[in-house]
């Protein structure tokens, strides 16, 4: 049985994370008016339609684009060394202090609480294209797995294998891959809840909800 | 090299790459190289860093993406791009924007409008059949429609069963594929259009595009190549001889290159082969020059058991088993032909300074394509690090890797798997086995993956097609 | 009345004086305050008759105040005189101007759209010693004294349906239709049916009820006074406002106003002024025929004398209606006339019977006229550049046409189509008795195998067809984007969500025709594009490029915009109209182009759209609406601009009651008034991909219903699934699919049924 409680002061004993924000490309970078202990939030907004804020802007073949914050966070450095300079894919640009949020703690206690199917090899991942469109329309809890499912197609060095899914029947709780993103092998790809289950991983979430203040 | 005022770019990784900075250096050219995140520890990496100069090395979020690839070409100076094959190599719109952009630079491959004209299948087939060159059985442009594509299909089956064909089969492949990914071979009508949705979805993911494109599939037939090079005036290409490269792995990926395409010398075929090699570089020249093909390609053909040649396609591009053309060419009689040199050369605009009859041909090539893999399990890449890499130096053999041998090597899951090309000398047939296989035996290929599991690999494959190599 | 009710009323006078005029006119209302105070602590001293005189004179006071206030109120007191809760409503016009009614639309909250509010009533009439109840539909908006769930008189779509069922209801029974508005606009959410296509269907069906309909209106809101306001004689209270946009959503548009702010009360006021909304403008204009005078500052629950006068007008404007189509009854229409010196209450009305109900006759006489009135509505409103010699010459070509088209089609065709239908009968009778004579010998000859060459079949897959020219064209546009001329890199709005790399822009905005080679999004692109990659090259023929659009209400600093926009983009107005033909097919096309003022509508578009309507209808072309883009009706011609609602789809009505196919092609962002009528009432509707439609953006959401949408809110899918569209297309497929429509949709014959 997870001890909940026992997780829930864990975290809060280091409730921070630390944030390195790269160059998502190549390109000459600079960093507009943000300093350090500046506040910063990521997208917000029901539906995450408003973005968060700008860090940087990083030019490339004469396209501006914006690095903006994903999340909640206060700024710990920025290498203003590098403003006006052209730089390497993967540069780290700016580090941010970031407090838990109540998503994210979330998501820690539910690696734990699910039943958790690992990536078996070094490959991107994608659902099955049936899976994929129905995921797509109404999202992961939508989908209920089982044993010998064929479930995910595995590429790797360009080459596509369907994977079946092992484990426990249950609804897919959560999505841990994304597409075009290589996954290590033993990596989580998805997250299961058996029905059984249902209950214990809903008192989960209650209590995050509860328990857990976000701190500004 | 008479302008070596130049600063190639290098868009590509592994084994090419070095291959091209090689050349550069031949040539007195500067280079710039390009590595992702994954690929840090690559040889390419590795020379670039010493034998480059000042900015002559740039970590990139892909090799795929043209704007890194041109912000770097800007950063660094780069007045030219190499693009290799696979990536951009075959890419009209690359060479296009490459060519077409506020700072030109100049695309070491034909020029933009022959890669698209000769990249596109269907046209290519036409322009053969306004040549009367032969070409394959099958749809005549990408089908989008999953009906159409039965038709086709359907088609297709009659026509093998008139022709008595005991076992019929059809080939799907996606349209904007290459190099044997994304085909799928079609025994039976009913299971026609489950093969073709799932190419379909595959093409959509790697290239964006639903076009499926539909064949007879020639079941007992050789697999030849012509090489052809011109400089960029287009008017006089030459032909680097014929390669033949039948032997594939289950997926039809080429394992096993030889040059020339067959050798009626010392094996007695069942048609005229002499007469099939000149029909098909006579066949490969013409369409050369009536396009005005202005750099390296390669003229693909399936030579049926009867001799009947048809064209599959031209790549237009440098090929992985371009070494082995090399290896048998004499230029006004010397070896040591480098036809990367001689891309980037011509590619730049230097006058070719040879024809036809300056080229001359000597003894037999194979080319070993050594892969992680494993041969007895549909020949699924094997995944994990390589301990031990070695091999006895000898004036028959080059070797091309991007592999370090002095120390150990996680191999990268992004890419092709090809570790190295082993490429054999012999002044015949019976010589480059015999050479071959005394590679093979030396060779050292050890390591492990996370799971204890040594390393599989396909040189126990290699050795056993040695003996069948240029049989028909 | 005792004297507390007294005093308590003359308090209520006195807090609607406040809230009318705000900050303005403190000393009348310091004045009136002090009066009554002074009363209020006199009143315990005072004996019963005193108390009486001391009220008399006080409300003759209020009275005296009142009536000079009157002259000074300005169009915005207007509309705070509208929107007060003390303003008379509908439920009270029921009982005081109707003889009795019952409410067929729900009750109070338990209704599907409670500011909804639909009664049959009647009116009761004698003529000699007759007495005739005469039968109405009323329907109307529903403010209330500001209860909330009448949602401010904003109707739901749902509400607009149910008051468009019961037209329908009336046109069965063959009963008047009374229609009230009092409406702020729409409620402007998409739920199905949709605010803007539902209203587009109330305007589509109103154009051709068969039925009189008399239109109130009080407080007229655009969109949402257009769903139940085209009617045969349009009646405004004098204190009611007609108009295109709130004054404030007006003040926010000029002021640049953004997210959340509020316009200064100066500019809404000079906005109110400038829109010319009141009744007396809009009766000036022409959109309003006449204008039912009330109580000073405005009428209220308590002003029975008003209740009165607007049941004559309400019975004399449906009398009219009435006579104006029926045969022969000119006693009683002089006896209706307007003269001058002679007020409403000197009419007999009570004492005319004027049967309501028309012959079928008379309601195809009713809809003409009504088509008729409107399509005369706005003409001075745009510049028509047109020398006078053409004009003339237009008409005759006009003439022209109609006499060609009525033989060709009408005459001919009709006999032509009998004809036809009589030979395709015999002809299918003997096909099947043919198919049974011949059977046995069929048999025979299959058992004989077919002969089909070998070596025609190995040409066919083997032998493909020519490599030639035409080929090396593709991925070639007729048209090119001057944005694909700049070097640079474009980020696609997905590539986050579908790691989409970034694009070259002259392979963007070239080859790729603007969409995104990794996830299909469409960047919006040129209107030319459209032009010239969908049509048949050089088929297009632009007719009335001479109408131009104007500044009809004198908008302050519109004249500048104006030029400005026509500068820029070297057009006249945002539509453009023109002759095309794809695959050959010869069509009618209107286009309402983004870059010109937001592709917005006003008096000058209207009329272009109108003839181009006609015109199809003419030479029996099928005729396409290529929305490039729309912001909706143009807020600085007023109602000018709205009246184009109605008009312009009554011009598609009668086109397609001709048996018309009318089609409509939605591009980059489309919303509002023009969706709300002549686009939204086509039954053929796509969208290319992409795109927006819908009939508020998310800001003027938020405001009027503080409701957050998802940014995919008005999404082309998302209209898809509403039911709103019929159809996406590619953009890149936008030729070949409009050439299939009017394939599918208009048969070999292509559009004349």
């Amino acid at each position: 049985m997870l001890d909940i409680s026992k997780l829930l002061e864990e975290i809060k004993a280091s409730p921070y994370e630390e944030l390195v924000i790269t160059a998502p490309h190549t390109g000459v970078v600079s960093f507009g008016s943000i300093k350090v202990g500046d506040r910063v939030i990521g997208a917000t907004g029901t539906w995450g339609e408003i973005p968060g804020t700008p860090l940087a802007t990083l030019q490339r073949e004469r396209n501006d684009k914006i690095i903006r914050a994903t999340q909640k966070g206060v700024v710990e450095k920025i290498h203003t060394e590098l403003e006006g300079t052209f730089v390497e894919a993967g540069t780290e640009l700016v580090r941010l202090r970031h407090f838990l949020s109540k998503d994210e703690v979330l998501g820690i206690i539910l690696k734990k609480a699910l039943y958790l199917f690992e990536a078996p090899e070094r490959a991107k991942y994608y659902f099955a294209p049936d899976i994929d469109s129905k995921i797509k329309s109404s999202g992961s809890q939508s989908v209920t797995v089982h044993d010998g499912m064929e479930l995910f197609i595995m590429s790797r060095m360009k080459r596509e294998a369907p994977l079946n899914y092992s484990g426990p029947d249950g609804v897919i709780y959560a999505v841990y891959f994304q597409h075009n993103e290589n996954i290590d092998s033993g990596a989580p790809l998805i997250g299961v809840c058996p029905p059984d289950q249902l209950s214990l991983i809903e008192d989960v979430v209650v209590r995050v909800q509860t328990e857990w203040t976000e701190q500004e | 090299m008479q302008n070596t005022n130049h600063k190639v770019l290098v868009a590509n990784r592994g084994e090419i790459a070095i291959r091209i900075m090689q050349a550069c250096q031949k040539l007195g050219l500067g280079f710039v190289c390009v590595y992702t995140a994954e690929d840090s520890a690559s040889g390419h990496v590795r020379m670039a860093k010493e034998h480059g100069g000042e900015k002559s090395l740039y970590r990139v979020s892909s090799y795929q993406d043209a704007n890194e690839l041109l912000a770097v070409a800007d950063e660094s100076g780069a007045t030219a791009i190499h693009p290799g094959y696979g990536f951009f190599a075959e890419d009209y719109r690359f060479a296009r924007r490459v060519t077409q952009r506020e700072n030109k630079l100049i695309f070491i491959g034909p020029s933009w409008r022959i890669i698209r004209e000769l990249g596109d299948k269907i046209n290519t087939k036409r322009l053969a059949r306004s040549l009367e060159v032969p070409t394959v059985p099958g749809s005549d442009r990408p089908v989008y429609d999953e009906l159409e594509a039965e038709k086709i299909a359907r088609q297709l089956f009659e026509f093998q069963e008139e022709q008595g064909i005991r076992r019929p089969m059809v080939l799907v492949k996606a349209s904007a594929g290459g190099g044997g990914m994304g085909i799928e071979e079609v025994y039976d009508i009913d299971l026609f259009k489950s093969v073709y949705r799932r190419i379909r979805s595959y093409s959509l993911r790697q290239f964006s595009d639903e076009g499926v494109l539909i064949e007879q599939r020639i079941k007992d037939f050789n697999h030849l190549e012509v090489q052809i090079v011109s400089d960029r005036t287009g008017k006089n290409p030459v032909h680097f001889g014929t390669r033949n490269c039948s032997i594939q792995s289950t997926g039809l990926q080429k394992r096993l290159e030889i040059a020339p395409g067959f050798d009626p010398s010392s094996i007695n075929y069942t048609f005229d082969a002499q007469k099939v090699l000149d029909d098909i570089t006579e066949y490969s020249l013409a369409m050369a020059r009536k396009v005005g093909y202005d750099n390296v390609g390669t003229w693909e053909w399936i030579v049926t058991r009867d001799g009947r040649p048809f064209l599959m396609e031209v790549n237009t591009r440098i090929q992985v088993e371009n070494g082995v053309s090399a290896m048998i060419s004499r230029v006004n009689g010397k070896a040591g032909v480098d036809l990367i040199a001689e891309q980037i050369r011509v590619g730049l605009g230097e006058p070719l300074g040879y024809s036809q009859e300056n080229i001359t041909f000597d003894g037999v090539g194979i080319e070993y394509r050594l892969i992680a893999e494993n041969p007895e399990m549909k020949f699924t890449p094997w995944v994990g690090r390589i301990e031990d890499f070695g091999w006895d130096k000898h004036d028959w053999l080059q070797m091309h890797s991007h592999v370090p041998t002095d120390v150990a090597y996680d191999i990268p899951t992004e890419f092709d798997p090809n570790l190295a090309l082993a490429i054999i000398w012999g002044k015949d047939l019976s010589e480059v086995k015999v050479h071959g296989k005394e590679f093979l035996n030396e060779l050292r290929l050890t390591g492990q993956n996370q799971g204890g599991e040594s390393l599989k690999s396909n040189v126990n494959f290699l050795r056993t097609k040695t003996d069948e190599i240029l049989k028909f | 009345m005792d004297t507390e009710k007294r005093t308590q009323h003359l308090t209520e006078r006195l807090t609607y004086i406040k809230d009318i005029f705000g900050d303005k006119q403190q000393e009348n209302i310091r004045l009136l305050e002090t009066k009554l105070e002074e009363f209020i602590q006199r009143e315990n001293g005072l004996s019963v008759e005193d108390k009486f005189a001391a009220l008399s004179t006080l409300e003759d006071l209020f009275g005296f105040v009142e009536r000079n206030l009157e002259n000074e109120l300005t169009a915005m007191d207007k509309v705070r005189i509208v929107r007060h809760s003390q303003r008379i409503c509908l439920r009270d016009i029921l009982e005081n101007v109707y003889d009795n009614y019952t409410e067929i639309g729900g009750k109070d909250e338990n209704s599907i759209d409670p500011s909804m509010l639909i009664a049959r009533a009647y009116i009761t009439r004698r003529s000699g010693k007759r007495v005739y109840h005469q039968p109405v539909m009323v329907i109307g908006q529903e403010k209330g004294h500001g209860e909330e769930f009448r949602n401010g008189g904003s109707v739901k779509p749902w509400g607009n349906a149910k008051a468009l069922h019961y037209m329908r209801v009336a046109e069965t029974e063959n009963i008047p239709v009374h229609t009230f508005v009092f409406t702020p606009g729409s409620f402007p959410v998409e739920d199905a049916p949709g605010a803007a296509q539902q209203i587009a269907k109330n305007l589509y069906e109103m154009a051709a009820l068969s039925v009189p309909v008399v239109a109130v209106f009080s407080e007229g809101g655009s969109g949402g006074a257009e769903a139940i306001g085209l009617a045969d004689s349009r009646l405004m209270l004098s204190h009611g406002y007609y108009s295109v946009i709130s004054p404030e959503g007006a003040a926010a548009i000029e002021g640049r106003v953004r997210g959340g702010d509020r316009a200064g009360a100066e500019l809404v006021e000079k906005c109110a002024h400038q829109l010319k909304i009141t009744a007396d403008d809009n009766v000036r204009m022409g959109y309003i025929d006449h204008k039912i005078q009330e109580p000073a500052l405005g009428a209220r629950p308590y002003h029975y004398e008003f209740f009165r006068s607007l049941r004559q007008e309400v019975i004399r404007a449906t009398d009219e209606v009435v006579l104006n189509v029926k045969g022969f009854s000119p006693f009683r229409a002089m006896a209706l006339r307007r003269r001058k010196g002679k007020s409403i209450e000197d009419l007999d009305l009570e004492n005319i019977h004027v049967r309501w109900s028309l012959s079928r006759k008379a309601r195809a006489r009713l809809i003409a006229k009504r088509h008729a009135k409107f399509n005369k509505l706005s003409k001075s409103a745009f510049i028509d550049r047109r020398p006078i010699h053409r004009r003339v010459a237009a008409w005759f070509v006009e003439k022209g046409w109609d006499t060609y088209s009525y033989f060709k089609y009408d005459l001919w065709r009709s006999h032509q189509k009998k004809l036809m239908y009589a030979v395709e009968e015999v002809d299918a009778e003997a096909r099947v008795l043919m198919d049974k004579v011949k059977g046995p010998w069929k048999k025979i000859t299959k058992a004989i195998p077919a002969n089909t060459s070998k070596a025609d079949k190995e040409k066919e897959l083997t032998m493909l067809s020519q490599w030639d020219e035409e080929d090396q064209g593709k991925g070639q546009w007729s048209y090119i984007s001057p944005r694909a001329k700049e070097d640079r890199a474009i980020t696609c709005p997905n590539a986050e969500t579908h790691g989409c790399q970034d694009l070259w822009a002259p392979d963007l905005f070239g080859e790729y025709a603007g969409v995104c080679n990794s996830c299909g999004h469409h960047f919006p692109m040129e209107y030319q594009w459209y032009m010239h990659n969908i049509f048949d090259p050089g088929s297009i023929f632009e007719f009335n490029t001479e109408v131009e659009s104007a500044n009809p209400l004198g908008f302050e600093g519109f004249d500048l915009k104006l030029e400005q926009a026509k500068n820029k983009t070297g057009l006249k107005s945002s539509c453009t109209t023109f002759e095309a033909r794809i695959n050959n097919v010869k069509v009618v096309v209107a286009t309402l182009i983004a870059p010109f003022r937001g592709g917005t509508v006003g008096a000058a578009e209207g009329e272009k759209f109108v003839q181009a309507a006609e015109r199809a209808k003419k030479k029996r072309f099928p005729f396409i609406s290529y929305v490039h883009g729309t912001a909706g009706i143009r807020i600085q011609e007023g109602v000018n601009g709205v009246i184009q609602m109605p008009r312009c789809t009554m011009a598609v009505r009668r086109y397609i009651d001709a048996g018309g196919l009318y089609l409509v092609l939605y591009d980059t962002n489309s919303y509002a008034g023009p969706l709300a009528s002549f686009l939204g009432c086509s039954p053929y509707q796509f969208a290319i991909r992409s795109s927006n439609i819908g009939f508020a953006g998310p800001g003027v959401i938020k405001e009027t219903t503080g409701m957050d949408i998802p940014p995919d809110y008005h999404r082309a899918q998302k209209a898809l699934s509403r039911g709103h569209i019929q159809g996406i297309w590619d953009r890149r497929d936008a030729r070949h699919n409009l050439s299939q429509a009017l394939m599918t949709m208009g048969g070999r014959n292509l559009y004349y049924r």
